[in-house]
């Protein structure tokens, strides 16, 4: 009784500090307009947005584009990186691409990552990602499914936002509305162009979250310039083994979009 | 002086509501190059097509090489005039316009492109 009461003295403690986990698919321009260039990079990587800390991500299981209703599998097209925050030791492996915009209309960029083990709170992570990249005028195909195990699909429009807009999206489970379900938000601080990194006054202040309602749908409202990353997290019906014991899955959905100041 | 100051009520009204539409109604024009064609489409921010409007080519020295229309689903094609920039320009019944200019190394791409396929 005494082992049990501590073994979860000790998770308690740790729960307030496991910082949040992201995985994100980031573009070098997410509206390409006909007087740009239509070359785009994309990097897709691990980390904990506002602390800027970057944790391994192996090669993806799963990373395409889905534009005018059609699906592109681009994972052999992603080529090793790395990066790390200013007080992390030695670079974590990240993954980018080069993406050639061809014709009008979204693209949503999406990835479902190998299975993360999490040792602190003794699950994997799987978080399914997407961006949506408006390219050429034709607004059209944002908010599209592309028929993961869970994602979001944006209700507000997601490029085209000015800091201070809402941000509004349902959560999909199996593709279906997933009701009170917990999204994490957190800004990236290395956004570009974000004039100086934020620092937060406490905890709370580092993922803030916001739950579904009963259709799955949420909102935020976002304070500042940069990308904002929004995290709708449930347990995978399935276990994966490790050391002979079945652990269970966090799988998150995942949904990027920038904002820029209104001047 | 009634009359005039009623006039020029009038026009700045008529002004400002046919403001607000060409922002809504602003159009937008591509063009690619494929298989010895040129193919445009225009369309509306929507998705909606620009039907039945006026098209018309140039090249890099602004020379009209040709005139079409748009058909209902915003496309218009033709068989490539000239390996040179060329503008495209459309210009819907309301008058508003947009144009695009499709490189030459683009028309340049498509013919080798075309090349490898045969």
């Amino acid at each position: 009784m005494k082992k049990t009461f501590l073994a979860v003295f000790i998770l308690l403690l740790y729960a307030p500090f496991a910082c949040a986990h992201f995985a994100a698919v980031i573009p070098s321009d997410d509206i390409v307009t006909k007087d740009e260039s239509r070359n785009i990079q994309l990097d897709v990587k691990f980390v904990h947005p506002l602390e800027m800390h970057y944790m391994e991500m192996a090669r993806p299981a799963q990373f395409g584009v889905l534009h005018r209703g059609k699906k592109t599998d681009l994972l052999g097209t992603l080529k090793q990186s790395q990066g790390k925050a200013p007080d992390q030791e030695g670079g974590f492996m990240t993954w980018t691409t080069d993406y050639k915009i061809k014709r009008p209309g979204d693209y949503t960029f999406y990835v479902e990552p190998a299975p993360y083990w999490e040792p602190a709170e003794d699950l994997f992570i799987i978080h399914y990602t997407k961006v949506c990249v408006n390219a050429l005028g034709l607004q059209a195909g944002w908010d599209g499914p592309i028929g993961l195990e869970t994602e979001i699909i944006p209700l507000t429009r997601p490029y085209g936002l000015w800091s201070g807009n809402m941000f509004s999206g349902q959560v999909l489970l199996k593709g279906k509305p997933a009701p009170y379900v917990e999204i994490e938000v957190e800004y990236l601080n290395e956004s570009t162009g974000n004039p100086a990194i934020v620092k937060a006054p406490s905890d709370p202040y580092v993922t803030q979250v916001v739950k579904s309602d009963a259709n799955g749908v949420f909102h935020y409202a976002m304070p500042r310039a940069g990308w904002w990353g929004f995290s709708a997290l449930s347990e995978a019906d399935r276990t994966i083994k490790k050391g002979g014991i079945e652990k269970h899955i966090e799988i998150g959905a995942v949904y990027w979009v920038r904002t820029v100041d209104m001047k | 002086m009634f009359s005039v100051f009623r006039i020029s009520i009038l026009s700045i009204v008529v002004s400002a509501l046919f403001a607000t539409s060409s922002l809504a109604h602003k159009i937008n024009v591509f063009a690619y190059a494929e298989t010895g064609q040129v193919k445009t489409e225009s369309y509306f921010a929507d998705g909606r097509p620009v039907k039945q409007s006026r098209v018309m080519v140039y090249d890099s020295n602004d020379n009209l090489l040709l005139e079409g229309k748009t058909d209902d689903e915003g496309l218009f094609s033709f068989a490539i005039p000239k390996v040179d920039d060329l503008k495209v320009v459309v210009r819907e019944i309301l008058g508003h316009r947009n144009s695009f200019i499709l490189k030459k190394s683009e028309i340049v791409a498509s013919k080798v492109t075309e090349k490898g396929n045969n």
